[in-house]
């Protein structure tokens, strides 16, 4: 979960002005979607995503590669 | 360390929920022994509704269920007033040292009406079990209150329905998915959020003042607003959400929540029977059939809302317009019951306030509830085991 030098996302899924738990949700959704190896980059402005997502993305077996959060933004880079 | 790695670790980057929540069971214990009273926010609550209606003339005051609770002078004057005003100004301080206060509008009409009914349901649950996941979980099993346990064991039963009630398809919204076109996911910065750290610095300043000023004439209630914010500090910074323990382990078999709230229980307990032998008094329910109904109603209503009687506190502050709703659902759910006590009084009051302390002695009350409190994680456990062999990852 390093700062690398850049994330190329395949995909981007926008889930601002939704609360937990549809965030987490909907990511573990479009993870069934995606090809192995491609990047998802969901943004979320629900601030208990900052734990949720991440733990799921762990527990259902895909690789988590960058969070950054900004003000009210947070935005997690998911690859297959 | 440098002053902005600090600033980003303590202030800006999220905590990590385990050791916040330990120091809230601490808290909790403490400000027990410090003013006799819980980590309690419905009650007071309650009493905003009765507030409202003698505004408009309802003699609420004569209602029987205010009779039990109180609903005396304003809520500057109560401990219980003090506190949520303290956890407001807390999460608000929070959120604002980490430029996180955004007012963030629900983007659907299904999502406003969740958020209301959920806040109902969960209002009229939590005061007819006499408390919410505070007092009647987080604060109260720690108080070896036989009750407390009766509610989680319903509201974790009241989640489970509550998750399938959520996953509906009426529940859900279209999902927004761009393909990207494989750009640079730097390649579109947007302008910062003005910082708003110093607002926060300055309002920490305030309430600090007003404290002191406080805590020369009324120490209890200054001792409120000091653990109130602190309350509301800890569940911002560490977004401690008592839905999610509940909720996540149905929806996505995730435990870390729910164990670090064990963990914060079981050191709570030890504080409040360190208090206990000093004298303090603790704060008993009754284990009636109300205690059940109640936790079932919560549990199902927090996870339709999106949030419990702390989770929209919080949420609220930091400009979550939807957890407005919640809050004035949980107000209007609450209010509601206090009215309809007279009906559904004989579901409680016609039943014991069992203490463990007194079934078991007080180290046996003790160890019963530790062991208690050690069976549940085992199961939430095996349960998180047994979720991750049915799914093939």
């Amino acid at each position: 979960m390093t700062q690398t030098t850049e994330i190329i996302a395949d995909y981007q899924l926008d889930m601002t002005g939704e609360s937990c738990p549809y965030p987490s949700v909907a990511t573990l959704e479009t993870m069934l979607t995606l090809e192995t190896g491609e990047v998802l980059e969901v943004l979320s402005d629900c601030a208990q995503s900052i734990h949720n997502i991440p733990a799921d993305i762990k527990n259902f077996g895909y690789q988590l590669l960058n969070i950054i959060q900004e003000g009210s933004d947070i935005r997690f880079y998911i690859r297959k | 360390m440098q002053w902005s790695q600090l600033k980003q670790t303590l202030f800006i980057r999220y905590w990590q929920p385990t050791l916040p929540v330990i120091a809230a069971g601490i808290l909790a214990a403490l400000f027990f022994g410090l003013t006799g009273a819980l980590w309690a926010v419905t009650g007071e609550f309650t009493r905003w509704g009765g507030h409202l209606l003698q505004l408009v003339g309802i003699e609420a005051e004569t209602w029987p269920y205010f009779q039990i609770i109180g609903l005396k002078g304003t809520p500057l004057d109560r401990i219980g007033g003090m506190i949520i005003i303290g956890m407001f100004l807390g999460a608000l301080i929070a959120a604002l040292w980490a430029s996180n206060v955004k007012l963030r509008m629900p983007q659907h009409k299904r999502r406003i009406a969740q958020a209301l009914i959920g806040g109902i349901i969960a209002g009229i649950g939590a005061r007819l079990a006499m408390g919410c996941n505070l007092a009647a979980m987080f604060a109260g099993i720690p108080q070896f209150s036989l009750h407390a346990w009766l509610f989680t064991i319903a509201t974790a039963v009241g989640s489970y329905l509550g998750v399938k009630c959520c996953l509906l398809p009426m529940f859900r919204v279209p999902i927004k998915l761009k393909k990207l076109n494989r750009q640079p996911a730097t390649s579109t910065p947007k302008p910062a959020n003005k910082s708003q750290f110093g607002t926060g610095m300055l309002l920490l300043a305030a309430l600090l003042l007003t404290a002191v000023g406080i805590y020369i004439q009324l120490p209890k209630l200054a001792i409120a607003l000091l653990f109130g914010a602190l309350f509301g500090l800890l569940i911002e910074r560490a977004q401690i959400c008592f839905t999610s323990a509940f909720r996540d382990l149905w929806l996505m078999g995730r435990t870390h929540m729910a164990n670090a709230l064990i963990l914060g229980m079981a050191v709570s307990a030890i504080g409040v029977l360190l208090f206990v032998e000093l004298g303090a008094v603790q704060k008993l329910q009754w284990a009636g059939p109300n205690t059940l109904i109640g936790g079932l109603l919560f549990g199902f209503g927090i996870v339709l809302a999106g949030g419990c009687e702390t989770g929209w506190m919080y949420r609220a502050m930091e400009g979550q317009v939807h957890f407005w709703w919640v809050g004035l659902g949980n107000i209007i759910g609450a209010t509601l019951l206090a009215y309809c006590w007279p009906v559904v009084a004989p579901l409680a009051t016609q039943w014991p306030k069992v203490n463990l302390l007194d079934q078991f002695g007080h180290i046996g009350g003790l160890i019963v509830t530790l062991t208690l409190l050690a069976s549940t994680l085992l199961l939430i456990n095996l349960w998180h085991k047994r979720f991750f062999k049915r799914i093939p990852v």
